[in-house]
């Protein structure tokens, strides 16, 4: 059996590429996508450990999470659509004008 | 039958009400004021002689009125007596006010606010008469106080006049120092006796005790840290000595009453002659067992008496106001009446109270009469040989000249030589040499007056001198009278005043001394006759802005007399301007830059606040996202690290 840390490792690297991907880039559809990739990661820990524990109740979990994910997608395209339809760029740092 | 003394006061009360609501014209206001206070004279006239029918033992009349406070530890009835002392100065206030108002009708005829003058000059008799007929210290100041109200409204009473006004702040602002020595000391009698009654009286059934027979229950007992203690008595004694300094104008606290003759001339005879000023040496013969536990103080009484009576003494030689020479000759005189309270001859203290203020406002009411009949002048530069154009005039102030010179047989005198026989048989070397010297310069003084006045010629021509109307010079021929025949109250061989106060103040009667007596009168009579003749002989080098005859022999003091020791000045300097400096601070930096900036501060404070918070708003997404992602990792590092 391959070691259950191995898993966790690469689920902690996909979180934290994630995070940065949030953090760092500009275009709205790339953090879009690096939130996916977050949550994917937490997908792949509850999975990694499921396994391990023999229990059925993380692959449960990670139902849950998808269809989050989904519901959240669905949201944040249609945000994105409706800035890009009055401000005419995706740039993040462009929605700044709630400032204080 | 006691509620009867109540028409004492009560009556110059009346009048007081009717003038402030009812009167709006001159004559019924002087004739409802004057009436009024004559009537009160003529029951206190009757109160007496009933008082004098009395034993001995009894003879105090006391009638309360109300339960002023009552609140379980601290009692004060409203009420006021008549006893020997309180008769004689109720008499003298009742009989020379009476009339002074007399007086009044013709010096303020025509003066557009006369009706309020009469009220005011009413309410001060009023408030006189709780002075000296209030039966507890808190009685007493409130006389006390309402005798300085009605002086800071009389003395600014034409208060278009800057001069006027300022004179009356200041003398209410220097009183105060007095009174807020003397609460002090009522304060101090009630923690040490627990009432402030004088004598044991009945309020409401119940008995409240007195203190001035309880007085030796407190001599021994100290106050103060152990390493400087203080006698009780010396403490009470003390501070009740610093209030009568200011109502009584003794050093240093007598700058007032100079400026205070910026009132009208009947006002100044008054209040600042008669009644007011007496107030102080009224008050601690009353309280004349506290002094006598003191002696201490008592010093202190004689010697700020002693030099008081001097200092003003010379500076009235160089006055040319002729109000402002009288004025520091009442003083001068209250200087005397206050050393003989130090010598705890308190029958001759009142005594001179009593002469004085007969000739003294005999004095001021002549020279009221001269103001007028000169058209209004007072610099007795501009005066001269008015003896022939105001006759009545001239007999009556040369009376109360020879009085207050003490050239006998008039009243001034005997009071003022029993005053120096008193210091002679007790030995008191150094006052009594003082207080000597200082008659001699009365003397001088009124020669000097009387030569400017009224000898010689007339040295300005701007007005044709005339003689008052009779309502002004009968009063004037009254306390003529008076000042003549007033010395009969306490004669060396008839001691009717010592034995009329006998029951108040237990004193015996003093020796005679043949040689003081004789020596005293020479002296006075020379003094004046030197006075008059310097003043005669060189009169036709007096003029305005020159300088004083005698300024050849004295030099430059003179300029000192004159403006009484720098005493003024030194006050101006070392007082009133850093006062004036520290009010014009507080109101142009402190205030509006420190509490208004504190203030405002607070929300200047907060604004600045805000818009450092405000930072934290730059609207940039990604700026969130990594605080919170910072936010995120320092909880999970917490619950990782102390979840072990």
């Amino acid at each position: 059996m391959v070691p259950t840390s191995y898993y966790i490792i690469l689920s902690a690297a996909l979180f934290a590429i994630g995070v940065l991907g949030v953090l760092i880039r500009r275009n709205a559809l790339v953090v879009f996508m690096s939130v996916e990739l977050m949550l994917n990661a937490a997908n792949l820990a509850l999975v990694a450990f499921a396994r391990e524990r023999l229990s059925i109740d993380g692959q449960v979990l990670v139902f849950f999470v998808i269809t989050v994910a989904a519901a959240e997608v669905a949201v944040g395209l249609a945000l994105l659509v409706a800035i890009f339809r009055t401000r005419h760029t995706t740039d993040v740092d462009e929605v700044s004008t709630l400032r204080g | 039958m006691e509620w009867f003394i109540w028409l004492i006061p009560l009556l110059p009360f009346i009048g007081f009400l009717l003038n402030v609501f009812a009167i709006r014209r001159e004559r019924p206001a002087g004739l409802v004021a004057s009436g009024l206070v004559a009537a009160s004279f003529v029951v206190t006239v009757i109160a007496s002689a009933a008082l004098s029918g009395l034993p001995e033992e009894e003879q105090r009349i006391m009638s309360v009125s109300w339960h002023w406070i009552n609140t379980g530890a601290l009692q004060v009835p409203f009420g006021i007596m008549l006893d020997p002392l309180t008769a004689v100065m109720a008499l003298l206030v009742t009989g020379v006010g009476a009339l002074i108002h007399i007086y009044s009708i013709g010096y303020m005829h025509g003066d557009p606010r006369v009706v309020r003058y009469f009220a005011y000059l009413n309410l001060f008799i009023t408030m006189m008469l709780f002075l000296v007929m209030g039966n507890n210290m808190l009685m007493l100041f409130l006389g006390w106080e309402g005798v300085g109200l009605c002086s800071f409204l009389l003395i600014g009473f034409w208060f278009e006049r800057a001069e006027a006004s300022d004179a009356a702040v200041k003398a209410f602002v220097v009183n105060r120092i007095g009174d807020a020595a003397f609460i002090l000391g009522m304060l101090a009698i009630y923690a040490s006796f627990g009432t402030l009654n004088f004598y044991p009286v009945s309020v409401g059934g119940q008995l409240q005790p007195g203190f001035l027979e309880r007085v030796p229950e407190i001599i021994g007992r100290t106050v103060g840290p152990t390493w400087q203690p203080f006698a009780l008595t010396t403490l009470i004694s003390f501070l009740l000595l610093i209030g009568a300094t200011g109502k009584s104008a003794q050093f240093p606290l007598f700058v007032w009453l100079p400026d205070a003759m910026a009132g009208p001339t009947p006002v100044s005879a008054l209040i600042h002659a008669a009644t007011m000023v007496t107030g102080g040496v009224y008050m601690m013969t009353r309280n004349e067992a506290l002094f006598a536990a003191s002696p201490a103080t008592q010093s202190w009484v004689l010697w700020i008496g002693a030099l008081t009576a001097f200092i003003a003494g010379t500076s009235a030689i160089a006055q040319w106001d002729i109000k402002r020479v009288l004025a520091y000759s009442t003083v001068s005189q209250l200087g005397f009446m206050v050393a003989a309270c130090g010598m705890g001859a308190y029958v001759a203290a009142i005594f001179h109270l009593l002469t004085h203020g007969i000739f003294k406002a005999l004095l001021f009411l002549g020279a009221g009469s001269v103001i007028h009949g000169t058209h209004e002048t007072q610099d007795m530069r501009k005066m001269g040989g008015l003896r022939k154009a105001m006759p009545t005039t001239y007999w009556t102030y040369l009376v109360g000249a020879g009085a207050l010179a003490g050239i006998a047989p008039l009243a001034g005198f005997w009071s003022k030589d029993e005053i120096l026989a008193h210091a002679l048989s007790h030995d008191h070397w150094p006052p009594l040499i003082i207080l000597f010297l200082t008659s001699l310069i009365t003397a001088f003084y009124m020669g000097r007056q009387v030569a400017l006045i009224f000898f010689g010629q007339q040295r300005d021509s701007h007005y044709h001198p005339h003689e008052s109307g009779r309502v002004m010079t009968v009063p004037l021929i009254v306390l003529a009278i008076g000042a003549i025949i007033g010395g009969a109250i306490n004669l060396p061989w008839g001691h009717w005043l010592t034995d009329w106060l006998k029951p108040v103040l237990h004193e015996e009667a003093g020796t005679f001394n043949l040689a003081l007596a004789l020596i005293a009168t020479a002296g006075a009579v020379g003094m004046s006759y030197l006075g008059w003749w310097i003043y005669t002989r060189n009169a036709a080098r007096i003029k305005v802005g020159g300088k004083d005859p005698a300024y050849r022999y004295s030099g430059d003091i003179w300029d000192g007399l004159e403006e009484a020791w720098y005493l003024d000045r030194l006050y101006q300097r070392a007082i009133v301007r850093p006062f004036q400096r520290l009010g014009s601070f507080l109101a142009g930096v402190f205030d509006p830059q420190g509490i208004d900036g504190l203030v405002l501060g607070v929300g200047v404070l907060f604004g600045r606040a805000g818009e450092q918070v405000r930072r934290f708003q730059s609207g940039y997404v990604r700026t969130y996202a990594l605080i919170f992602t910072v936010g995120v990792v320092i909880v999970l590092g917490f619950v990782l690290v102390f979840s072990r």
